[in-house]
């Protein structure tokens, strides 16, 4: 007994001396246990006026989008090449810039009215492109103005390609937002999220143009089945249009 | 009775109804609706100047207006035979009463708007919101007449008053 409390009594001595030392190694392994917890946090607050600011992130946005940029424009030209050899498309025509001058979306017609005309070029037949890609095609033309009947019209109708499941569908304005994509062939494999472009092989209107996104497939419908296609391009808020020119395109 | 074809300048106000269409100012729309400025038009001057005026009137508007736009529909049969209608209306007796000239407006726009879904329907195009456009459409029309009808009343009574016998005599 005599011994054990001798014993017992320097170490519990021992233990306050030391207590300090030991909450100090306690949280030392806390630190080491919360895998450095504390300390990458305390270097995050204290570098924070260093870290790299916004301009640096433009930059490498910047450079990102040139590099997109140049690829695609280079494999535009491979494109271009290649139909050539295939004699699919001979030469893409100009694009003409032009102003929206009536916008009429609600109601019985969905249509726009562009502020060039045939004095510019313009032509019946002519795609209309916007910021996200097709939107219709020109309707009719006066020497000043040009009025675009709007993929979403329920009197438009225009051939489209699925490009992930390689399916050939009719895209039917159905005065909606939303158009209506018509397959022929009973199983045309679409899920919702496909991009709808324009048909590769098409002479009417430039190939692999941006259309839209399925947003919904029907396969019940009869005969074959339907899908609903939202435009990548916004309607409502487009002031200005690019209206690719087919004059002097073999067609 | 067609008094007021007689003064080009009346005649030439029709122009204003396809200038409206073409603008479609957002501020009068009823969810994304415009009203049917053909018929705002055409009420009064029908009330006025009687059928056969009414009749034509409607039709050089339809033409003006169908001209405006792509596919099929027309908005002729209905202008034509509302242009008729009112002129009819007028003849027999004096219409004036906002709440009058707002029913006559919404039956017109709502007639119209058949006419142009039974169109849709023979020609097999699809539009899910046909209805929905129609009830806009007779809504906004309808709240916009007694407003600009009234005053076109007014004015077209006052230059068929004043100019109306002395071309009666004069024909």
């Amino acid at each position: 007994m005599q011994s054990g409390r001798r014993w017992r009594l320097p170490t519990l001595r021992l233990l306050r001396a030391a207590s300090p030392w030991l909450l100090l190694f306690a949280a030392l392994l806390g630190v080491r246990l919360s895998k450095g917890a504390v300390l990458a946090d305390a270097y995050a607050l204290l570098s924070r006026p260093f870290w790299p600011g916004t301009a640096q992130r433009e930059w490498l946005q910047s450079a990102q989008r040139l590099d997109q940029q140049a690829r695609l424009a280079s494999l535009e030209r491979d494109n271009q090449r290649l139909r050539q050899l295939l004699a699919l498309e001979q030469q893409s025509g100009a694009d003409v810039t032009a102003a929206v001058i009536s916008r009429e979306l609600g109601g019985w017609w969905q249509q726009l009215l562009l502020g060039r005309g045939s004095l510019a070029g313009l032509a019946p037949g002519d795609p209309v492109l916007a910021p996200g890609g097709l939107i219709g095609l020109v309707g009719a033309v006066t020497p000043t103005t040009a009025r675009v009947t709007l993929l979403t019209d329920s009197s438009s109708r225009l051939g489209v390609w699925v490009g992930r499941s390689q399916r050939h569908g009719l895209l039917v304005g159905t005065g909606t937002s939303r158009p209506l994509l018509r397959f022929i062939e009973k199983d045309p494999g679409v899920r919702p999220g496909d991009v709808v472009t324009t048909s590769p092989a098409s002479t009417l209107v430039p190939p692999n143009l941006t259309v839209g996104v399925v947003q919904s497939v029907d396969d019940q419908a009869v005969p074959a089945p339907e899908a609903v296609v939202q435009l990548s391009a916004p309607l409502e808020a487009i002031d200005w249009v690019q209206v690719r020119l087919r004059r002097g395109v073999k067609r | 009775m067609i008094a007021l074809a007689r003064q080009r300048w009346c005649v030439a106000t029709a122009l204003v109804v396809p200038l409206l269409t073409l603008a479609s100012p957002g501020i009068l729309k009823l969810a994304g609706v415009a009203p049917s400025w053909a018929v705002l038009w055409l009420l009064p001057w029908a009330l006025v100047d009687g059928p056969l005026s009414g009749a034509l009137a409607g039709l050089g508007v339809a033409l003006l207006l169908d001209g405006l736009h792509p596919g099929p529909l027309s908005q002729l049969p209905a202008l034509l035979v509302l242009g008729w209608w009112w002129g009819r209306l007028g003849r027999g007796s004096r219409i004036q009463r906002s709440f009058s000239l707002g029913l006559l407006a919404l039956l017109g726009s709502a007639a119209l708007g058949a006419t142009l879904a039974l169109q849709q329907w023979f020609w097999q195009l699809q539009d899910p919101v046909t209805w929905r456009t129609v009830l806009a459409q007779s809504l906004i029309t309808a709240l916009l007449a007694p407003l600009l009808c009234s005053l076109q009343l007014l004015l077209w009574r006052r230059s068929s008053q004043a100019f109306g016998p002395a071309a009666g005599l004069r024909s």
